[in-house]
């Protein structure tokens, strides 16, 4: 499977682009506002020459004018390369039969990959592959990069309880884009968000959750964590209030600290469109 | 096909349908559904069961309805064989010493008596026999045992006949019944025909007991003091061994001859294993003694009297026309235990005739006419019933229910397993 199974998807996000919340460091030329100040095309402001300037750069007809001897400042604009980090957890894998989840957390990947990808960045991809072992697709900003994702992220099988944290440290990009469910290690994965965050980095938190989850089925469920089969609780109509209320309070307790420490938080429901998702995701406003 | 136990099929219906209403009813614990929020819902409700109207495990119901009705069929013993379609007779015949002449017992089975019918000769206990016996060995006669032993007997006629009818042959004296008689009669599910034999004529009984004991032995004047001690008598009292012309004595018709010890060294009979001592000793017919007695031996014969604990202290033995009598009861030569009123009862009851007192009225009519009983001949299937008798297919039965069961066992583990 490749970028051709998520083709709709992939049409309906053409022309979304997903800016960086903050200028980025130095590197190749983008589509994103950089820190460096440079001499590209693009005027931003005369300064005072200073000592080891690069003369080349002084304005010699405001030199004649004024005989103050200013250089010109240009803004210049770098890639941002990504990585998406898709959790392959147990959870994901819901409903049970459906996996509309899991679905739409494989589109929001794809999808901000090729978001990404237009803009120019370079993107890549973490995720744990079918048989467990992690699969790291360095970013790349070639015309299969998408496509390349997309195979890889389709082959994946939600399975298991493994960790999300380490795979962060395998993402060595400025801008990392999490899909997870946060059912997992979620006070470690914020930690470690946080570092990237004070480091300099752009952090996305995808929140993935399933409409069953916020609304589930009236009748009587002996509901098992399927990453903890041990955690078995009666689900009826008599724990379902009380459960509305955890559940709400821990989603709100998510977004604020997610927020709280910088990185952008959408919470994304399977009964959204994962093109719109993907828009709310890239252009919040 | 008959069943020996109809009423286990209503029992078993009843079980199957609780079976299906508690299947439909059950409250159980669901299956296991993986929620990955499960950890928002409280705890407390962990052990929270559901009931379910669900017509769910249409197997496992299948499976335990079979279960119950194999094993009603095999408590309820059906009965396959075909139409019998006779009667048996079981004829009770009485050969104890109340029958004045035993050929007249024989003369009046044999006319009786056909091909498959079952004879029953009874005195103090009862046999099946092929002939009567010609000479009753003088035991005492008891309906109860005769009517006992057609009880059981019939249970095994039951498989071959449709009837079953009771003929009860017997001189029908006041000695021959007790006070189980009626009930045991009320156990057979029918009529009986009677045949009164003429009883036999009570000897005469002379009371005098002759004592051969020294001077101023305890028991002679125990007896002397209530007046038993005469110079001739019936009864002779052996205080020391007995002699070979005691022996030819006791051989005379009606003749009692007591060897009561009056030490420790004056009998042969097998000692215990070791001496002790008792509080008391009965007669046959109640009469009690108490006092402290030491036990040496272990008498022989028919016990005419038993220690406290049922050990035997006196026994009986035949000999000729008369008897012999063992008597273990040692009495301390120096206590006045003979000459307590409570000794000469207890003296009176053992120095009696052999075989004991005998009470040749006959009995009365009511007693005969529970005897005899009204209505129809007893059914073989009551009577098997009664017999505890089972069909050769419960077995079988009860061996698919157990089948079954274990089958719904294996049925029903995996289910649990998924929700545990």
């Amino acid at each position: 499977m490749n970028g051709t199974a998520y083709g709709a998807l992939l049409d309906a996000v053409r022309g979304v682009h997903w800016p960086a919340r903050r200028h980025v460091g130095g590197g190749l030329p983008g589509a994103h506002p950089s820190t460096l100040r440079g001499s590209s095309s693009e005027f931003s402001e005369y300064r005072v020459y200073r000592q080891g300037d690069d003369p080349r750069r002084v304005d010699w007809r405001l030199l004649a004018r004024s005989d103050r001897a200013y250089i010109r400042v240009a803004t210049d604009r770098a890639v941002l390369p990504t990585t998406i980090v898709l959790d392959t957890s147990a959870s994901m894998a819901f409903p049970v039969v459906t996996r509309t989840k899991w679905t739409l957390a494989q589109e929001i990947a794809v999808g901000l990959a090729a978001v990404a990808h237009a803009g120019g960045d370079a993107v890549g991809c973490v995720l744990r592959d079918e048989r467990g072992g992690v699969c790291v697709l360095p970013p790349r900003s070639r015309r299969d990069a998408v496509n390349e994702i997309a195979r890889v992220v389709a082959a994946a099988d939600p399975d298991g309880d493994a960790a999300l944290t380490p795979m962060l440290a395998l993402a060595r990009t400025p801008r990392l884009a999490i899909v997870t469910d946060l059912l997992g290690d979620a006070d470690a994965l914020l930690r470690a968000a946080r570092a990237r965050i004070a480091a300099g980095g752009d952090v996305h938190l995808v929140h993935a959750i399933a409409r069953e989850e916020i609304d589930p089925p009236a009748r009587t469920i002996l509901a098992e964590d399927p990453e903890a089969p041990i955690v078995q609780r009666m689900l009826n109509e008599r724990t379902r209030r009380e459960y509305d209320e955890a559940f709400g309070a821990w989603r709100a307790e998510m977004a604020r600290q997610w927020r709280a420490a910088g990185a952008a938080y959408v919470e994304i429901m399977t009964d959204e469109p994962a093109a719109h998702a993907v828009r709310r995701i890239a252009e919040p406003r | 096909m008959t069943w020996l136990l109809p009423s286990a099929l209503i029992i078993g219906g009843i079980a199957a349908l609780a079976a299906v209403a508690v299947h439909f009813v059950a409250r159980r614990r669901p299956m296991a559904e993986p929620f990955p929020t499960a950890r928002f819902i409280p705890r407390r409700a962990s052990q929270a069961r559901v009931t379910t109207l669900a017509f769910s495990d249409l197997a496992l119901l299948l499976l335990r309805m079979f279960a119950i009705a194999a094993i009603a069929l095999g408590v309820a013993a059906p009965e396959f064989a075909g139409a019998r379609g006779r009667v048996t007779r079981i004829i009770v015949v009485d050969r104890s010493r109340a029958v004045g002449d035993p050929r007249a017992a024989r003369d009046s089975v044999r006319p009786l008596a056909r091909s498959g019918d079952i004879i029953i000769a009874f005195d103090s206990t009862a046999r099946m026999v092929s002939a009567v016996d010609t000479a009753p060995d003088g035991a005492r006669g008891s309906i109860s045992a005769g009517l006992a032993a057609a009880e059981r007997a019939a249970a095994a006629v039951s498989a071959s006949a449709d009837s079953v009818e009771l003929i009860l042959v017997s001189a029908f004296t006041n000695e021959e019944t007790d006070s189980a008689t009626t009930h045991i009669r009320a156990a057979w599910p029918g009529r009986a025909r009677l045949i009164a034999l003429p009883p036999a004529r009570a000897a005469s009984w002379r009371p005098g007991v002759v004592v051969h004991a020294s001077t101023g032995d305890a028991l002679r004047a125990g007896l002397a003091l209530a007046g038993l001690v005469r110079d001739t008598g019936a009864v002779h009292i052996e205080r020391s061994e007995v002699a070979p012309a005691d022996s030819a004595w006791a051989r005379q018709p009606g003749n009692v001859l007591v060897h009561w010890p009056a030490g420790a060294g004056d009998a042969r009979w097998p000692a215990r294993p070791t001496v002790d001592a008792i509080g008391g000793v009965a007669t046959s017919d109640g009469t009690t003694l108490v006092g402290r007695f030491p036990r040496v031996w272990r008498p022989l014969g028919t016990p005419v009297a038993r220690w406290a604990d049922g050990e035997v202290a006196a026994g009986e033995t035949r000999s000729g026309g008369g008897c012999l009598r063992d008597v273990g009861i040692l009495i301390d030569p120096a206590s006045d235990l003979t000459l307590r009123p409570s000794f000469r009862s207890f003296a009176t009851a053992l120095l009696g005739p052999c075989g004991g007192t005998r009470d040749s009225a006959p009995i009365d009519s009511t007693s005969m006419a529970i005897l005899a009983g009204a209505g129809p001949l007893a059914s073989a299937s009551s009577l098997a019933e009664n017999a505890g008798v089972s069909s050769p297919s419960s077995a079988w039965f009860i061996l698919v229910g157990a089948g079954l069961l274990i089958l719904e066992l294996a049925l029903r583990r995996p289910a649990r397993r998924a929700v545990a």
